[in-house]
């Protein structure tokens, strides 16, 4: 009986297998004649499963894949110390296969290891994301950063109109909190737009700011936001620091005294129900977008080696959540924040970066001023 | 400055919150005592209570229970701390190497089973409800009363079963015949032995109980402090209380003082963290910082009690 039923097992799958397998690799050969179906390897120094970055790459690869335009592979790395010693090795192997037209990784972790590889590999094309520590030395790496400082205008402009608009659970003061990850260029490059545009909404505006100090110790967010809340009366808490910026958004739930705002990607969509709803919008960064952006640039003959790609709204790299909760907040203030994001498009505002020459220090002095 | 760090301390969140971040450390401190005073070094603290984290909110979530999820975190915390006693005390594996062993297996272990339980693989905020978060109590009569009310009452059931724990363990380790086999283990083994203690037995017990406490102290982590678990979630609490069994001296009560007072450097870093041009990374020493100079004074004045003790008896010779 056992036998004949794994017998069935057995064969159900290994049909599921072939079904599973033969549209895409019709697909794949009917787009052939059309266009180059690129090979690419997507190198993940961490997991999948963020909720976020790697998550957003990987959705946008799936997309390509389903459009017939590349196949691509996705290792994972792992993220921890003793995983580390597996990037290089990884990136080596992949880079001498040779079977791939592609390689794709990211983070400011990675771009002393693709300096190592690419250049030992000139014939191989190499993209990293999130990272411009070696734009323009290596012919066959691209570059490709995003305008996090645009996202942190919007969101700043979101949390000064909504402080004093006199919605459910906010108090009078002009008061509103950012809740970092580590006191970094890219975080600071989030938080001096978020400072920039929320003394566009109100020149005398406040902005509580502290670090975690990492990425993963929730409770100590939590702890750090629930200071911010009785002590300086904050009751817009943006959460920029991974999974330690949630405290924030359990701080809020919690005292009932304040709204949370999310981060790369739309949290309210990840969080169970409670925490959720007090989820207001979230600041996106669209890893995924990117990555079909660029893609879609190379397939039109658009190569940019060797340079650095900055993505912004106009490319869907980067974005703010104007739906669900943001439907039900006043409305001067979504037509606010709307406007905000029309004038970054259009370029009619140039939002200051941390990541510019002597901007990190000149965001410092700008929170320090700012801090209640 | 100092008025500003004056009047965020004299605040009764202030004083509330350092029994907030007290516990948990409080809670991995005891399970250090314990196995310490029958002589087991229980290393893999931080690993043991990532597990029981892990189970915690997800019996929590699967039987949408509190209570049950507490009561499962514990059995896994007894579970991971009778795995390293088997190694080290049945198959004769160095016991510090074992407790690396979990705390190793932990980081990847847990996103291991997260992923194949849930299919989630960083976090669990899409699981969580504050219906399976463990309760706080108001304490009746208490809670009337103005100042103390703010501080004393109001904290998570699991707060007060810390500090009510720390008198336990030690009505446990003085007044019981099981608390007398395991400090006499802890002491000499040969000579408990040689009276007919079964060694291997008490040292299972201890490391039992400490276990238990790991799963209370995982369990308060991801289940009240944070709502939900990520594998970051401990952030080095179990090493935190394995320095406060140290310098409590192995004192169920020494390691309460110790943990309050990493508690209280943790509570005064958090306010000071919001003023104006303080560094972050600077001030997130001073827990360590506050430690260290503990650990400088008490045994600067246990230096001057022998000293004092030796020439008293140089005296009478």
């Amino acid at each position: 009986m056992k036998k004949w039923l794994s017998l069935a097992v057995a064969s159900v799958m290994v049909l599921g297998m072939i079904t599973g397998c033969s549209p895409s690799s019709n697909n794949s050969s009917n787009n052939q004649e059309e266009a180059k179906v690129l090979n690419v390897c997507n190198l993940v120094n961490g997991n999948l499963g963020d909720k976020s970055f790697f998550d957003s790459a990987q959705a946008g690869l799936e997309q390509l894949e389903a459009d017939g335009k590349i196949t691509f592979k996705t290792i994972e790395m792992g993220a921890t110390d003793a995983d580390q010693p597996k990037w290089l090795e990884t990136l080596n192997e992949v880079s001498d296969s040779g079977e791939y037209d592609l390689i794709i990784c990211g983070t400011y972790q990675m771009p002393d290891y693709l300096k190592e590889v690419a250049d030992a590999h000139p014939d191989q094309k190499y993209l990293i994301y999130d990272d411009t520590t070696y734009v323009g030395q290596s012919p066959n790496v691209a570059n490709m950063s995003f305008k996090q400082n645009d996202v942190g205008y919007m969101v700043g402009v979101f949390a000064a109109a909504m402080t004093t608009s006199g919605y459910t659970n906010t108090n009078e003061d002009p008061v509103i909190g950012f809740l970092g990850g580590v006191d970094s260029p890219v975080i600071n490059d989030f938080l001096y737009g978020y400072l920039v545009g929320a003394q566009s909404v109100n020149p005398d505006i406040k902005v509580d700011t502290r670090y975690v100090t990492n990425y993963y110790d929730t409770a100590y967010g939590k702890e750090l936001a629930l200071s911010m809340i009785n002590d300086n009366n904050v009751d817009i808490i943006w959460g920029c620091g991974g999974t330690a910026g949630n405290g924030g958004a359990e701080a809020a739930q919690e005292t009932g005294k304040a709204w949370f705002i999310g981060v790369d990607s739309d949290q309210e969509q990840t969080f169970a129900e409670e925490l959720a709803a007090i989820t207001l919008t979230s600041g996106l960064k669209n890893v995924g977008d990117g990555l079909i952006w660029f893609i879609d640039e190379l397939n039109a003959g658009n190569e940019y080696w060797g340079q650095e790609i900055c993505l912004g709204i106009n490319e869907g790299g980067v974005g703010i959540v104007t739906d669900k909760n943001f439907a039900n907040v006043p409305q001067e203030v979504q037509d606010a924040v709307l406007a905000a994001q029309e004038a970054v498009s259009n370029g009619e505002i140039t939002v200051p970066s941390a990541l510019s020459d002597g901007g990190n220090a000149e965001a410092i002095a700008l929170r320090d001023s700012m801090q209640p | 400055m100092l008025e500003q760090i004056g009047s965020m301390i004299f605040q009764t969140d202030f004083v509330f919150s350092i029994f907030r971040i007290t516990a948990p450390i409080l809670f991995a401190a005891l399970a250090a005592v314990v196995a310490e005073k029958a002589g087991v070094t229980n290393i893999g603290l931080e690993g043991i209570m990532l597990f029981c984290a892990l189970f915690g909110t997800l019996f929590a979530y699967w039987t949408q229970n509190w209570f049950i999820g507490v009561c499962s975190a514990v059995v896994v915390g007894v579970f991971f701390a009778l795995l390293i006693g088997f190694f080290a005390l049945q198959l004769n594996t160095d016991i510090i190497l074992a407790g690396i062993a979990v705390n190793t297996m932990s980081s990847g272990g847990t996103i291991f089973l997260l992923y194949m339980f849930t299919g989630e693989r960083g976090n669990t905020a899409a699981l969580t409800s504050s219906k399976l978060l463990i309760p706080t109590v108001e304490i009746p009569i208490l809670n009337k009363i103005p100042i103390l009310g703010d501080i004393l009452s109001g904290h998570a059931v699991l707060t007060y079963v810390a500090f009510i724990m720390v008198f336990l363990v030690w009505i446990l380790l003085y007044k019981t015949a099981i608390g007398l086999k395991i400090r006499a283990v802890g002491e000499n083994e040969h000579a408990a032995e040689s009276v007919g203690v079964n060694v291997r037995f008490i040292k299972y017990i201890a490391l039992a109980i400490s276990g238990v406490f790991c799963g209370l102290g995982g369990a308060f982590m991801s289940m009240y402090y944070s709502q939900s678990f990520n594998t970051g979630i401990i952030a080095g609490r179990g090493f935190i209380a394995l320095a406060a069994q140290a310098m409590g001296q192995g004192e169920p009560v020494g390691a309460m003082f110790s943990s309050l007072l990493f508690g209280f450097a943790q509570a005064l870093r958090t306010k000071v963290s919001g003023i104006q041009g303080v560094s972050s990374n600077l001030i997130s020493a001073m827990p360590y910082l506050v430690t260290i100079i503990g650990m400088v004074i008490y045994a600067a004045s246990t230096m001057r009690k022998v000293k004092r003790r030796n020439a008293d008896k140089e005296k009478n010779q």
